[in-house]
């Protein structure tokens, strides 16, 4: 059975893949976003 | 009905149901960074203080997002089309040899929607890149 499915479905790992990486991508971009808008804010509470 | 049979009688679900998430989260986390990044550059402007380059280059490609140089664009939209028609031939391919499948559907569904894109991406391409 499990087998089998994996027979008819295994090309759903390339979409599969593409998902997880654009799920890494978007994560990755929002974290560069985060820090730097933190730092910003960071700056302006320092004074500078 | 077993999971087995749920997962394949459904499988292609996945797809609309990623993309809606993805768009969904994607838009939320981006207003919210939106609405920070024009509170700090305001603070930045009231203060009388020069905002960090990275913030500045930050705003400057939220903005190119929606204004882009027309080569840009074109370049955009060709591209555009190319993907589509890509995704369109992918598809109709898939569907070929699956067509007797009860879920075949769902792979000529992908197909037309991407080859009417493709099309509308074309004439965009032609007709639209000229200003």
């Amino acid at each position: 059975m499990t087998e089998e499915l994996f027979r008819d479905f295994w090309w759903l790992i390339f979409p599969v893949f593409g998902m997880v990486m654009a799920i890494f991508g978007m994560i990755q971009n929002g974290a560069r976003e985060d820090a730097i808008l933190r730092d910003a804010r960071e700056r302006l509470e320092r004074g500078q | 009905m077993n999971f087995e049979e749920l997962f394949r009688d459904f499988w292609w679900l996945m797809f609309p149901i990623f993309g809606m998430a993805m768009a969904f989260t994607g838009m939320s986390q981006s207003e919210r960074r939106a609405k920070t990044m024009i509170d700090l550059l305001k603070t930045y402007t009231d203060q009388g203080k020069e905002p960090p380059p990275e913030l500045l280059r930050m705003a400057a490609q939220s903005l190119d997002d929606g204004v882009n140089a027309p080569a840009t664009r074109q370049q955009s939209n060709a591209w555009s089309f190319v993907v589509f028609a890509a995704l369109s031939a992918g598809f109709t391919v898939g569907w070929w040899f699956i067509r007797d499948e009860g879920y075949a559907f769902a792979f000529l569904i992908v197909a037309v929607t991407m080859g009417v894109l493709a099309v509308g991406a074309l004439l965009i391409l032609l007709l639209g890149g000229k200003k």
